[in-house]
């Protein structure tokens, strides 16, 4: 750390960042509903959930499991907690077991911060300086998902490129006296404190094994703590009898969060409307939604979510690594008819950015207007006719799996002969993610880890991120000149990274990638329903972000 | 599901002689065995009804099918048209129902369900959806017979197989005895010991990644070698697992039975005449085990009906877009609430089907085999 005085200085900056992308309308009317049942504690919420790939903060990246992760880990920073959705301007970020926003240098690089005192993990252990650093270590000796997001750490390339011998990262010093961890960077980074709200950088203790922990998941410094899980069967949440309450995070409603694990979504919803549980975390069976709105009205809830569904067309083989191809499949997909496999819920799209950010800019005149003799003569231009295409999608969500045999049914249609694999959803991205799978095109979805474009073009569209095992750039995007964009406007300082300019730096990057180099095939932003028993208050719901928090659910 | 488990001792290779008490007075002198077990079935008219309705099951998935495609429903069975529409009374229906949402700025979101794929049209708009769409807007009818053929074709190559390869694998062990018995018998067990859907899902699923690709024999001098090629998706995986795991089920009873026969006297006779070993496997031993390889491979059949039906269930079957009756369930499970003719009608189908196949068989067994007094077990 250079000196408090300049360090002051870009703490301001920083919460200015953060306070902007927080901004909007919706602060208000957010909060109150974030606070409204404050203090309504019962014994006992039964929940249906979705399945996920791991319980572990440093290896899931799923939607099912962060859900869950945000009362249960915590990182240095954390989400503000409070709905948000597309028109309101997510998110604002807290200080979460650190005091404070971190102090920090000028450009961003050194940022200090200062943990509260007397926190202690579930299993009773002091929450301690050098759990971060040790938790990061963790990430990469498990080969997490989330290392790339660290990779600006001074001293981290070192992990990355030999994990097992990976003991300490240079650019993290921490102090377990003082309670201090200064986070050293190589080069500003605009959405670094974002990064520190996902769950790659949340605490475990430093005893946690390094390895994949889930029976039971590491101990948690949130409120709750998973108590068991079960894979694809069931997990059970306990208060965290150690938790001392940190403004801001609620201390929660329930004492006991029962989950029961399915991705059947006919069973999950009959589930709710039996009374038999009180949530239900899977999305309303499609074909019943008009049924189910019109008897549970009330008890449900639809939420615009940060996410854009697409196929990934794999640039290194071919037929993808041909532009026509890929300019093809954009043609060849119907994107309304795919919002209707979705049953309704979703908006069509040619972007990847989704409306809610404030750097999206709709691509107008639309680019890829439906048509099959386009897409028929694109292929044929590409001179990958007749050639075999493989199509991944998920096989256990109805939806997913629809989508996916729409596309291959589609790539038939225009010339080519479309193999289908159909995946678990536990395993779907670490298969696809993986370069020796090879998977030519698949269906995939992102809802976004932060609220800020870099989540999206860095972390799925930027080439040096390419990983050979849990590569999140399924398509293997990699253009000179987008990757060049990308690594400038990543490394603005804090302080410009909402500046009008950069905003339409990042809408005309988006343009570019969609359009010029036909990095993806985006076809909708989605929306999920939050579905309600009869017993439960579904106005105490809060959506934070792009899921709701089981924490704050209250009983009617 | 439980294979059949038959003991060596229920099928018996009985002479016109011993027959005679059964008969009720017809005549039965200079009549061979299998006359008269054709007769004894000619009197069977319920198996003989049942076969009629498996034959008609075949003639429907086999050669209605591609008219059916091409002059009334005019799709094939993988082709989706959920963008599109029928006419129907002048009427113009979309095939999956439209639906949307708008999002509004103060973030709350309006939706309209769409997505719902068109019913059963009875023929009202022309022979298209005569049974519906499925949830991408394929035609339920076209499907239905298409998948029919798939899973009777699955059915009946992999029983072929099976039984194949399972008489040779008996002949072998019971008529060469000690090692090549203790190798075989010990396959048979090792296959036994798994349940069959278990093991028919870990084959089915790590086939259907990549295929099966491997040279069986290297190539040397002046041939070419030989490898087998199958690729991911092929009809030729569900086949050859269903085929592999049922082999014990039908060499295991074979194998006994040969075992009892091969020091009967025909057997030392044709021996003292010089036969070689192939000759008398060939040409003594089998003739006398026809009778329970017809039953065996009838019930078979079934068996691998629903063994295909219950891996295509599973994901490990037939691969998409491609339909069986398996999929075809699979597919309709999650509309079950809104469109249950989606999973109802291959169901029927299946149903009809297996039970044809299973009365057949035991008709079947009757006629060859009067006396039995152990029935096969399901």
């Amino acid at each position: 750390m250079r000196s408090v005085a300049v360090a002051a200085v870009v703490a301001a900056g920083l919460a200015l960042v953060v306070s902007a992308c927080g901004g909007g309308g919706g602060g208000g009317g957010t909060t109150a509903a974030t606070t409204s049942a404050q203090g309504q504690t019962f014994s006992n919420l039964k929940v249906v959930w979705g399945t996920t790939d791991y319980m572990d903060p440093g290896l899931s990246y799923r939607l099912e499991s962060w859900q869950l992760f945000q009362d249960v880990y915590l990182g240095l920073v954390v989400k503000r907690y409070g709905t948000c959705g597309v028109g309101l301007g997510c998110t604002k970020i807290i200080p979460g077991v650190a005091t404070s926003l971190p102090k920090s240098n000028s450009d961003g690089t050194d940022l200090t911060f200062t943990l509260r005192k007397g926190l202690k993990y579930s299993n009773g252990e002091p929450v301690k300086a050098s759990d971060f650093p040790s938790s990061i270590i963790r990430d990469f000796k498990m080969n997490s998902p989330g290392i790339g997001f660290f990779s600006n750490i001074v001293g981290s390339e070192a992990c990355e490129a030999n994990p097992t011998k990976c003991k300490s990262i240079s650019g993290i010093i921490t102090n377990d006296q003082a309670g201090t961890v200064e986070i050293k960077l190589i080069k500003p980074q605009s959405d670094f404190l974002y990064i520190l709200t996902t769950f790659f950088a949340a605490l475990v203790p430093s005893s946690t094994p390094q390895k994949d922990t889930e029976n039971p998941p590491p101990a948690a410094d949130g409120p709750y703590y998973i108590s068991s899980y079960k894979p694809s069967r069931s997990f059970v949440a306990l208060r965290n009898k150690y938790w001392k309450p940190i403004p801001g995070i609620p201390n929660g409603n329930p004492d006991k969060i029962v989950a029961l694990m399915t991705n059947d979504l006919a069973q999950s919803a009959q589930y709710i409307t039996s009374g038999q549980y009180n949530y239900d975390e899977n999305t309303l069976p499609t074909d019943r939604l008009k049924q189910l709105q019109s008897k549970y009205g009330d008890q449900i809830k639809l939420w615009a979510t940060p996410s854009t569904y697409y196929f990934a067309m794999n640039e290194r083989t071919p037929p993808f690594n041909n532009i026509k191809a890929r300019e093809a499949v954009n043609y060849a997909i119907n994107r309304q008819t795919l919002v209707n496999l979705r049953g309704g819920l979703g908006v069509p799209t040619e972007n990847f950015l989704p409306p809610s950010y404030p750097q999206y800019k709709k691509i107008t005149p639309p680019a890829y207007p439906y048509s099959l003799s386009k897409a028929k003569q694109l292929v044929q231009e590409s001179g990958t006719k007749g050639m075999t295409v493989g199509v991944y999608t998920i096989s256990d969500d109805v939806i997913d799996k629809n989508q996916g045999e729409y596309l291959g049914n589609q790539l038939n249609k225009i010339g080519w002969h479309a193999v289908m694999h159909e995946l678990a959803g536990a395993n779907y991205f670490v298969v696809v993610g993986n370069q020796s799978t090879k998977a030519q095109i698949g269906f995939t979805d992102w809802f976004e880890d932060y609220p800020y474009p870099t989540d999206w073009f860095q972390v799925l569209e930027y080439g040096p991120v390419i990983k050979a095992q849990h590569n999140n750039n399924n398509s293997n995007v990699n253009f000179s000149s987008t990757n060049a964009e990308i690594k400038r406007l990543a490394e603005l300082a804090p302080s410009k990274a909402f500046s009008s300019s950069t905003t339409n730096d990042w809408a005309a990057l988006d343009k570019s990638l969609m359009v010029k180099y036909v990095s993806e095939a985006p076809f909708l932003n989605g929306v999920l329903t939050s579905f309600f028993s009869a017993n439960m208050d579904p106005n105490c719901d809060v959506f934070d972000d792009w899921f709701d928090d089981v924490a704050e659910m209250c009983m009617k | 599901m439980e294979p059949l488990a038959p003991t060596q001792e229920e099928f018996t290779l009985d002479t016109a002689a011993e027959l005679a008490a059964g008969e009720s007075g017809s005549k039965i002198e200079g009549k061979s065995p299998w006359v008269l077990a054709g007769r004894r079935l000619r009197r069977n008219y319920a198996a003989l009804g049942f076969l009629g309705v498996f034959l008609l099951v075949m003639l429907l998935c086999f050669v209605f099918a591609p008219i059916y495609s091409s002059h009334v429903s005019h799709i094939g069975p993988n082709d989706g048209n959920p963008s599109g529409f029928v006419h129907e009374h002048g009427q113009k229906i979309p095939i999956l129902s439209q639906g949307g949402s708008t999002f509004l700025k103060n973030g709350t979101v309006v939706v309209t369900q769409g997505g719902v794929p068109i019913g059963p049209q009875w023929g009202a708009s022309g022979g298209e959806y005569f049974f519906g769409a499925d949830p991408i807007g394929r035609d339920v009818g076209t499907r239905l017979l298409y998948g029919g053929r798939n899973t009777l074709t699955i059915g009946l190559v992999s029983a072929v197989i099976a039984t194949a390869l399972s008489i040779l694998l008996a002949l072998i062990a019971a008529y060469f005895g000690g090692g090549a018995d203790w190798i075989i018998s010990r396959a048979f067990d090792l296959i036994w010991a798994f349940p069959v859907l278990l093991l028919g899902i870990a084959l089915g699923t790590a086939l259907n990644i990549n295929g099966f690709h491997h040279t069986i024999i290297p190539s040397f001098w002046i041939f070419p070698g030989w490898t087998i090629n199958i690729p991911a998706g092929s009809l030729w995986i569900p086949i050859a697992v269903i085929a592999f795991v049922f082999i014990p089920y039908i060499g295991r009873p074979l194998r006994g039975q040969v075992l009892a026969l091969r020091n009967r006297e025909f057997v030392e006779a044709s021996t003292a005449q010089g036969a070689g070993s192939l000759r008398i496997m060939f040409t003594e031993l089998l003739p006398n085990i026809a009778s329970s390889v017809l039953v065996l491979f009838t019930l078979i059949v079934a068996n691998a009906i629903l063994t295909e039906v219950g891996l295509s269930f599973l994901g490990a079957g037939v691969q998409p877009p491609s339909a069986s009756w398996g999929t075809m369930i699979a597919d309709g499970q999650d509309v079950l609430a809104s469109d249950p003719w989606l999973s109802l009608l291959p169901g029927i189908m299946i149903t009809i089907t297996v039970i044809s196949l299973n009365i057949f068989g035991d008709g079947l067994r009757d006629a060859l085999d009067p006396r039995a007094k152990v029935r096969l077990e399901h």
